[in-house]
């Protein structure tokens, strides 16, 4: 096992450095100056021509990218064109709150997508397995943004109950939470549905059974554990997706995630920043893939790594 | 069977705890701060009249009124911005969000009055050469910064080369490469000196990149003064919670000069709260749950909030106008008889009515804007005003004239179909749809290409371009250099026109000092920019302000930006 996460390790790097030429080249096809995006568009062509230099645009692209490879290799992400900050400093700022905010949105969507899937199984072809699918596919369909304003109506201004928007204290992370979970819990439910219900089906279940085991026992001990295993990957895709920045619902909420950190910079056209977001993410990624890649392994014994 | 159900009920439990112990957030002000009041004078209960044994009647003295101290000091004011600002280093940011904040917490020399002149803020006064090249600042005294620092000739010394050493990223820098040397004679005088005459250098020196540092901070911060900024303002940074909100304290050291403030020391308000929230409904949702005092409504929103009594509008107007231009480098635009015929089937009235729903903008006629110093109605004769017939006469005359299928041709044969570039905002799209119409009631069928605003300002230097829409904002008439000027060619001058008549006007309305002749240069400039047709003004955007009612006696500035310097938060 060790010998895979170090393999699995040691490939991750290459993608890494996949993925910095791959932004680093992105970057250069996007219109749009960084220069001017800096000094405004109405500073005079001098200015913006002495800024470009300040700032190493007029370098060839391989020159520029050395330049960043380089000061990657020392453990820096660069200084952000806009904030004078490092890079690193400004992603750290708001990791905190992106955490938080993933943590909890694939909590949720994990406890509901279990549930409402096992107990659309248990059910199946009767009203609860309609009921529950239904609210699956609304939660699948809906956009997530629509939600996230009905409930700040419904929670912020006319219950009172919540606050509108921010990040000051714990209240302010359920409607986020909530409205992050609702899509992915949805797609949750239904997978563990059909997997739950293709294990109920399998023989070792019906063992079990006639063993005389509860059905408490068999359901959970039993047959979840082996359902399971495509609802780990949904976690795993979901968990990364979100470190990179759930940018639609920090928008809404005013979360100071690293979404919008990602958003901002794009707009501002902060070059490092936006490098330094991308690299972040690509990394969280690769890392909880390699984590559940790792939880397969004690959920299915038959799963081995050499 | 036990276990889920138990789970469920656990979960759904928890819900409700929540739910129900959450504490709908007030925006409950902190309690008011226990620092002197302002000059409210409470008449002393007036020493009593001595009792007198004797029988004779004592005549007593009128009841001693005490007037109720009540301190205006206090509460807590909370505005927005969409983003953070990038850094409140003011010499390093040209960032509207930035000039916001460090507006309240650095002063410059010199400020404007409501009728748009000059006065001295932390300048009590000053005097310039008869050839106009050196100007002498007389500096206000026992000012302090808000560290206790004091503010002095050698402050702004440090201040402006500081700038120089920043140079380029620094916005007013071009306006200092004019200054040949600064000098500190006394404590209190500080002299510039000019390389050339230059008339708008005063509006430089009111930007908020002129605002004057603190010597002994910026070296203290070890010149890092991106989040540490000391300035002599009403307000000084409390704390930044990147990507939430901006805390600002009151500043109780400052001492205020404009004329327009009846308050002629520190603020009233104790803390400025600038809350970080991108989207457009959700702050109206913050408004609405009390937790900002103040937003600019969409114009949906006015009608409803001009009536509730919780909230006041003020009217804000732009330093710019938004404006058509055409692309005068590329053929057929080069010609001004096109550009006039492309000129007058523009309604404007129609586009305030239907788009702006005539509350978020006014008519423009003229280059510079209402708002702009260098306006003149005068200029009004020269507007090429909203007349159909006259558009199709030209058109046809110049050899523009329909095809089979209505739509007009050029000369030889092909389809005129113009294209419209503009950027993403949801109300140009609306105006560029509404302008398409206008042309298609003349039979021209002009294409709307929305662009993102980085990726347009990109463009126009190409010459791609037929038709664009976009608002400038500069105030000061010389938003000429900017906008219309062969130097900027690559940037600002987004109608690609360089034209030297034109040109010998700028440059000498830069260096004209007398008021009187500026302004007239720049009437010829205007005149001569509309009868080429180069631009067609469209409107001065008007933002409408709503600020909650419990903050008393707000006050307007020459453009009606919102001013909180005489402003409490009522109790």
């Amino acid at each position: 096992m060790a010998r895979y996460i170090a393999r699995r390790l040691f490939y991750s790097i290459f993608v890494i450095f996949g993925v910095s030429v791959i932004v680093f080249l992105t970057l250069q096809l996007v219109p749009g100056d960084p220069a001017i995006a800096l000094v405004g568009e109405n500073a005079s062509p001098q200015v913006i021509a002495q800024i470009r230099t300040e700032l190493g645009l007029d370098q060839p692209l391989p020159v520029q990218y050395w330049r960043w490879l380089e000061r990657f290799l020392h453990g820096s992400l660069g200084k952000s064109i806009r904030t004078h900050r490092d890079v690193i400093t400004e992603i750290l700022d708001r990791l905190p709150y992106t955490m938080v905010l993933a943590l909890s949105a694939v909590f949720l969507s994990t406890t509901l997508g279990i549930l409402m899937g096992v107990f659309a199984a248990i059910n199946r072809g009767r009203l609860g397995d309609y009921l529950t699918m239904g609210f699956a596919i609304v939660g699948l369909s809906v956009p997530g943004f629509w939600i996230a304003l009905l409930m700040i109506m419904f929670f912020a201004l006319y219950l009172r109950l919540l606050p509108v928007m921010g990040a000051a204290s714990w209240q302010n992370l359920i409607m986020p939470a909530i409205a992050l979970s609702l899509h992915s819990a949805a797609q949750k439910a239904r997978v563990t549905r059909a997997s739950m219900l293709e294990v109920l089906g399998q023989d070792y279940v019906r063992t079990a059974r006639a063993k005389g085991l509860s059905e408490r026992t068999t359901l959970f001990r039993h047959a979840l554990k082996n359902a399971l295993i495509p609802v780990t990957t949904m976690i795993g895709l979901q968990f990364g997706h979100l470190m990179g920045g759930a940018v639609i619902m920090e928008q809404i909420f005013a979360w100071p995630g690293i979404g919008r950190l990602a958003l901002q910079s794009v707009q501002g056209r902060d070059f490092p920043v936006i490098q330094g977001t991308v690299l972040f993410a690509a990394v969280i990624f690769l890392l909880s893939n390699l984590v559940v890649d790792i939880v397969y392994a004690s959920l299915d014994p038959r799963i081995r790594y050499s | 069977m036990f276990r889920r159900i138990s789970l469920c009920l656990t979960i759904a439990a928890v819900v409700l705890i929540v739910a129900c112990a959450a504490p709908a957030p007030t925006s409950a002000p902190p309690p008011p701060a226990t620092s002197a009041p302002p000059a409210v004078s409470a008449t002393q209960p007036s020493a009593a009249a001595p009792t007198q044994p004797s029988t004779v009647v004592p005549t007593k003295p009128p009841e001693p009124t005490k007037a109720p101290t009540v301190s205006k000091v206090g509460g807590t004011l909370n505005i927005v911005e969409i983003s953070d600002p990038d850094t409140l280093d003011l010499q390093q940011t040209t960032q509207t969000t930035s000039g916001n904040i460090t507006g309240r917490i650095y002063e410059k020399l010199v400020y404007q009055d409501l009728d748009k002149s000059y006065k001295g803020l932390l300048a009590e006064s000053w005097t310039v050469s008869p050839d106009n090249t050196v100007i002498t600042f007389k500096l206000r005294q026992g000012v302090v910064f808000s560290d206790g620092s004091p503010f002095n000739a050698e402050a702004v010394k440090f201040t402006y080369e500081r700038l120089k050493r920043i140079g380029t990223k620094a916005s007013i820098y071009p306006a200092f490469q004019n200054v040949a040397k600064m000098e500190t004679p006394d404590a209190y005088t500080f002299v510039m000196t000019l390389k050339e005459p230059a008339a708008p250098f005063l509006h430089d020196l009111v930007a908020n990149a002129a605002g004057i540092l603190s010597p002994s901070a910026v070296k203290a911060a070890n010149d890092d003064v991106h989040r540490r900024p000391v300035g002599t303002g009403p307000y000084k940074l409390k704390e930044w919670k990147v990507g939430q909100e901006l805390i600002l304290e009151r500043n109780e050291l400052h001492k205020e000069f404009r004329v327009y403030y009846e308050n002629k020391g520190a603020s009233y308000i104790q803390e400025i709260r600038i809350k970080i929230i991108p989207e457009l409904a959700t702050q109206l949702a913050a408004l609405e749950a009390g937790e900002l005092d103040r937003i600019s409504l969409r114009p949906q929103d006015i009608a409803k909030y001009e009536k509730d009594p919780r909230f006041k509008t003020y009217d804000s107007y732009a330093t710019g106008n938004v404006y058509l231009a055409f692309d005068c480098a590329k053929p057929p635009f080069d010609n001004p008889k096109v550009r006039q015929a492309l000129s007058y089937p523009v309604n404007k009235d129609e586009i305030v009515q239907v788009v702006l729903e005539g509350k978020i903008g006014r008519r423009a006629c003229c280059p510079i804007a209402e708002s702009i110093q260098g306006y003149d109605p005068k200029l009004k004769e020269y507007e090429l005003n909203y007349n159909p017939a006259k558009a199709k006469q030209m058109l046809d005359e110049l050899g523009y004239k329909p095809g089979p299928d209505g739509n007009r041709q050029t000369p030889d044969g092909k389809p005129f179909a113009p294209a419209l570039y503009t950027t993403t905002s949801e109300t140009f799209g609306k105006v560029a749809t509404l302008l398409q119409a206008q042309y298609r009631a003349v039979g021209i069928n002009v294409q709307i290409k929305p662009m993102e605003s980085a990726a347009l300002n990109a463009f126009t230097p190409t010459r791609q371009h037929d038709l664009f829409m976009n608002s400038y904002n500069w105030n000061e008439p010389d938003m000429f250099t900017v906008f219309l000027s062969c130097e900027r060619l690559q940037s600002g001058n987004r109608a690609q026109y360089c034209n030297q008549d034109l040109e010998k006007l700028i440059v000498a309305g830069r260096s004209e000092m007398d008021q009187t002749k500026r302004m007239k240069i720049y009437f010829d400039a205007q005149k001569f920019v509309m009868e080429q047709a180069v631009w067609q003004p469209l409107y001065n955007t008007i933002t409408k302000f709503v600020v909650s009612a419990k903050v008393k006696d707000v006050k307007q500035d020459a453009e009606g930006d919102t001013l909180f310097h005489d402003a409490y938060i009522a109790k």
